[in-house]
């Protein structure tokens, strides 16, 4: 036993991903004021101090994360995947799921708001790693892939059915860069890719060409044919995307300055969404392209730190775990930013770290922590 | 290490993993380059130079026809002149800006010679509450102050005149009370829907336009404009989104095709000018609601759109309530024109002998209780039933009355669709009364339960009965057809989207199991009642058209006071009837000298158009 007070997992923590996160954090804190001041009038507490309770609520997360044994999590993963799948369907029990926006995602607990959707994605991908990383187990079988899919199809048609396209689409997209470093044979996987494409693009195919027969998936449907055809309704959802994009492209080189923004608080960029979903128009407008591209460079390090933790893994477990924790990250932030700038459509998707959002701060940060969890018991 | 060893090592894939991540974020950063650095001085200038504003569009509103095609209810544009306050700010504390759009409003009151419309408690109450929405300076300019307005505003921000319909009734107050009117009103939306620009929607208040609100109102569209500084429709172009600009079509809302007859209508209300009441006349072989008449009515011009306080003083605080819709929402006796119900009820259910005569003295007596005949002094002799409907005498249907007994009237009554709503459409329909024990003994606790007094009144139709001007019109209209009870039907369809008319079939609601010649005699009697020299109803009779009828008079209020309300129900041409209505008129006479001669100029304008009564 060590004689340090100073837990010694810790001091081996991976300070740039540290660093990182926090930046990202405290940066965001400043960009939910810049969203929500002028917004005073509001009867609640500012966003930006709820925000910041949550952050350190996260950080202990983080520190708790990290000092776990991943390893020991092996024996807590189906439980835990359980209770997450558990907590989807209670969402969708009428007088348990709370509606916003549209969908139902909220269940309440112990007087919070929660998402369960945000341990449903952890605690899947703690069962995948779990199960992809099984040595009894050839990656090159048709089984393992099919199975890996059984295991991920139940919350992903639970999340499907909030509706959350956003949040199951991630999860899949985790799926995927999981499968891969599981070591699933090249040839296979790029099959897999290319049947996806096609049933996706078939299913697309379908929604245009008999919308009727698709079933109702409330504004899910609606969002897609707009992306790809905004002529149809290019109004509710249409607007969202002229105005981030005009919020983007206005900030410019170096962006007009804190504060300055002017197109959430004119109103153009809804309230509702101005510091969760659409944050990154805010910070895009205010600190321009130097500005974002410092964002963009501070989730570089975190991605690299989570690969860089799942290559010194001291199992495959432990690899997967980083790697599909890292995956998620990165997926949020693809979807996020891409669908603002007008590469993708518009999803209700948050910024990792940066949004306002309380399950989703904690959530990010025990995710990292997890992967510090792999980092710190690395092969050395 | 070959290619297929490099892809089995899993580092190697991380690496490739990162690679595609990297990539990724490498994308972003590209397009972010394109958008802030590359265009950023387009996207700035669509920001600044230009606004964007997303609009709620209402459909325009169903039109209303006569069935002859008469356009009642139609749209025409509506010009006002708007500030934009975003286009009209000052930096600083919010009266800055009040101030600025105070003397905007003046210079504009300048141009126009107009008084302001607006006060500055009106601004600061629009900047408190509706900020992102434009603020109505000056309604219904006209196309003069139009066109200063257009060229003298030229290049100033935040000033633009806009089109909104208004609500027009060509026919000016014809059929008020059916058309109803409307009112302008905030379009009713979700919470996360923010126009800057909602176009005020028209709401239905009252009549065919409240009760086919929904269909008349179509379903709204939006659209997202981008203008220029001088508040003109700017082509908004923004690389790679242009496409996204763009309208959802409004959905027009449906017309509706009335089964009222201007025609007719004109002539029934002109046949109620200068007197309180109302008018019904129907189709007896469907239906079909021809006229429609209250009196005193009211310009639904003049309550659409912006209504000025004396305008609604004016209808509101009037004693003769012109907005009331006396025809289907006010209770009256139906006096003596009751009697052929109660006739019919006697013969049919009671065997009553049509034959039999009763002696009228001029009064009754149940018991020590004295019932006046109309005729008190002289009485109106020994009589039968044919003589007693047309001279109208009241002691012979007190003795009917009490041999048929008061369930034969009740469940006859209730079976011609009295005392329940006929269901018509239009708003604020009552359903009137036809009394019996059981209700006695519920709302009149006190008196105890049913006596043969409240027979007699009920046969002579007072008492507790109490009707609509549409109620009778529709016994009428049974009584004229032989039995048939049709759901008065106002509306003939509404428009499809293809163009044309949806029809609405007539609803047949119940065939009365009359005797024919029981029914016969009576109609006989009411033929008599205006075209026998001595009949109550002869002021109604037409040379050359065979009218039927029933007058009546119903005393109101405290004994000997001397209300009446005074009746005519009436159907022709006798042998083959296309149309049966009832006439109230509010303090009157009597049926005979009131009601009868407005009868006669009705019927006169609706078989002879050509004698000039009534077209005007």
């Amino acid at each position: 036993m060590s004689p340090l007070v100073f837990p010694r997992p810790l001091l081996r923590l991976d300070w740039s991903l540290v660093l990182a996160m926090l930046a990202l954090f405290v940066g965001g804190l400043f960009f939910i004021y810049s969203a929500s001041y002028r917004a005073a009038e509001l009867p609640v507490s500012p966003l930006y101090q709820k925000q910041l309770r949550f952050g350190l609520l996260g950080l202990g997360a983080f520190v708790a994360m990290a000092l776990v044994d991943y390893r020991r999590l092996r024996d807590l993963a189906w439980p835990l995947y359980l209770i997450g799948v558990l907590g989807l369907a209670l969402v969708l029990v009428p007088g348990v799921g709370k509606k916003m926006y549209g969908a139902v995602r909220w269940i309440s607990l112990a007087g919070m708001q929660v998402q369960p959707s945000e341990l449903a994605k952890l605690s899947t991908i703690l069962v995948l790693a779990r199960f992809l990383s099984n040595p009894a187990r050839d990656p090159g079988r048709f089984s393992f892939l099919v199975l890996a899919f059984v295991i991920v199809l139940p919350p992903i048609l639970l999340i499907l059915k909030e509706p959350d396209l956003s949040t199951a689409s991630t999860l899949l997209g985790v799926t995927l860069i999981m499968l891969f470093a599981a070591g699933v044979p090249l040839r296979t996987f790029v099959i897999l890719l290319c049947g996806g494409g096609l049933v996706v693009g078939g299913l697309l195919a379908l929604l245009f060409l008999l919308p009727d027969w698709v079933p109702h998936l409330g504004y899910v449907k609606e969002r897609i044919i707009v992306f790809f055809d905004p002529g149809r309704d290019p109004l509710k959802t249409g607007w969202n995307a002229i105005q981030s994009a005009l919020a983007v492209g206005s900030g410019g080189l170096w962006g007009k300055g804190y504060l300055q923004g002017t197109q959430d608080v004119l109103g153009y960029l809804p309230r509702t969404v101005s510091a969760n979903d659409f944050i990154f128009p805010v910070i895009a407008e205010e600190v321009g392209f130097v500005g974002s591209s410092v964002l963009l460079s501070l989730y570089a390090v975190v991605l690299f730190a989570g690969l860089r933790a799942a290559a010194v893994a001291q199992d495959k477990m432990g690899r997967l775990l980083a790697v599909g924790l890292t995956g998620l990250v990165f997926c949020h932030v693809f979807v996020n930013i891409a669908m603002t700038i007008g590469l993708l459509p518009i999803m209700g998707i948050p910024l990792p770290l940066v949004s306002y959002g309380g399950t989703f701060v904690v959530g990010a940060m025990a995710a990292l922590g997890l992967v510090q969890s792999v980092y710190v018991r690395r092969r050395l | 290490m070959s290619a297929a060893g490099l892809w089995n090592d899993e580092v190697f894939r991380l690496r490739v993993l990162l690679a595609v991540m990297l990539l990724a974020l490498g994308a972003l950063v590209g397009r972010l380059w394109w958008m802030q650095v590359t265009n950023a001085a387009l996207f700035q200038h669509n920001l600044n130079e230009q606004s964007i504003r997303r609009v709620y569009v209402p459909g325009s509103r169903g039109q209303i026809y006569g069935r002859d095609g008469t356009l009642l209810a139609a749209n025409q544009p509506s010009y006002n002149l708007v500030l934009y306050l975003e286009e009209l700010r000052r930096p600083g504390r919010w009266q800055n800006t009040v101030t600025n759009v105070e003397a905007t409003v003046q210079k504009l009151a300048q141009l126009l010679g107009q008084p302001p419309q607006l006060k500055r408690s009106d601004i600061l109450a629009h900047v408190h509450r509706r900020l992102p929405l434009p603020l109505t300076a000056w309604r219904n300019l006209t196309s003069s102050a139009r066109a200063r307005v257009a060229e003298r505003t030229l290049g100033w921000r935040g000033v633009a005149v806009e089109v909104e319909p208004a609500r027009v009734y060509p026919e000016g107050a014809l059929a008020a009370h059916v058309l109803g009117y409307v009112k302008r009103t905030e379009p009713e939306l979700g919470e996360d829907e923010t126009f800057n620009y909602r176009e005020m929607e028209m709401l239905g208040v009252a009549g065919v336009e409240k009760r086919f609100d929904h269909a008349l109102r179509g379903a709204p569209g939006e659209k997202i404009i981008a203008v220029d500084v001088s508040g003109y429709n700017y082509r908004f172009q923004l690389p790679g989104l242009a496409g996204q600009l763009g309208h959802r079509d409004s959905v027009a809302g449906r017309d509706v095709l009335l089964s009222i007859d201007p025609r007719i209508q004109r002539l029934a209300e002109h046949a109620l000018e200068g007197v309180t009441g109302a008018a019904v006349i129907l189709d007896p072989n469907n239906g079909d609601v021809l006229a429609l008449v209250s009196q005193p009515h009211y310009d639904p011009n003049e309550l659409t759109g912006v209504i000025t306080h004396e305008t609604w003083q004016a209808l509101n605080l009037n004693p003769d309530k012109p907005l009331l819709n006396r025809a289907v929402s006010c209770l009256y006796s139906p006096g003596s024109i009751f009697k052929p119900v109660v006739a019919l009820a006697a013969l049919d259910l009671a065997q009553a002998n049509p034959n039999a005569t009763y002696n009228c003295p001029g009064h009754f007596m149940l018991g020590k209780a004295r019932f006046n005949c109309w005729e008190k002094l002289s009485g109106h002799g020994t009589l039968n039933l044919h003589d007693a409907l047309m001279y109208s005498c009241n002691v012979y249907f007190f003795n009917l009355g009490l041999r048929a007994g008061p369930d034969a009237i009740h469940d006859r009554s209730c079976e011609m669709g009295l005392g329940a709503r006929t269901g018509i459409d239009l708003e604020g329909e009552v359903s009137g009364l036809i009394p019996d024990d059981a209700w006695k003994r519920r709302a009149r606790k006190a008196e105890g339960g049913w006596r043969d007094g409240d027979t007699c009144n009920m046969s002579i139709g007072q008492g507790a009965v109490l009707v609509t001007p549409l109620q009778m019109a529709s016994v009428a209209a049974t009584l004229a057809n032989g039995g048939q009870v049709w759901q008065p039907r106002l509306v003939l369809g509404l428009r499809d989207a293809h163009g044309s008319w949806q029809r609405t079939p007539p609803k047949l609601n119940r065939a009365m199991a009359w005797d024919a010649g029981h029914l016969q005699l009576v109609r006989a009697a009411m033929r008599d009642v205006i075209n026998a020299p001595t009949g109550t109803g002869k002021h109604a009779k037409l040379p050359d058209v065979l009218i039927a009828g029933k007058t009546g008079t119903a005393e109101h209020g405290g004994k000997g006071e001397g209300h009446k309300w005074t009746w005519m129900l009436a159907f022709a041409p006798y042998e083959a009837p296309r149309y049966a209505l009832a006439i109230l008129v509010e303090e009157g006479v009597s049926g005979g000298s009131t009601v009868a001669p407005r009868l006669q100029k009705l019927m006169q304008g609706i078989f002879h158009p050509d004698t000039g009564e009534g077209e005007g």
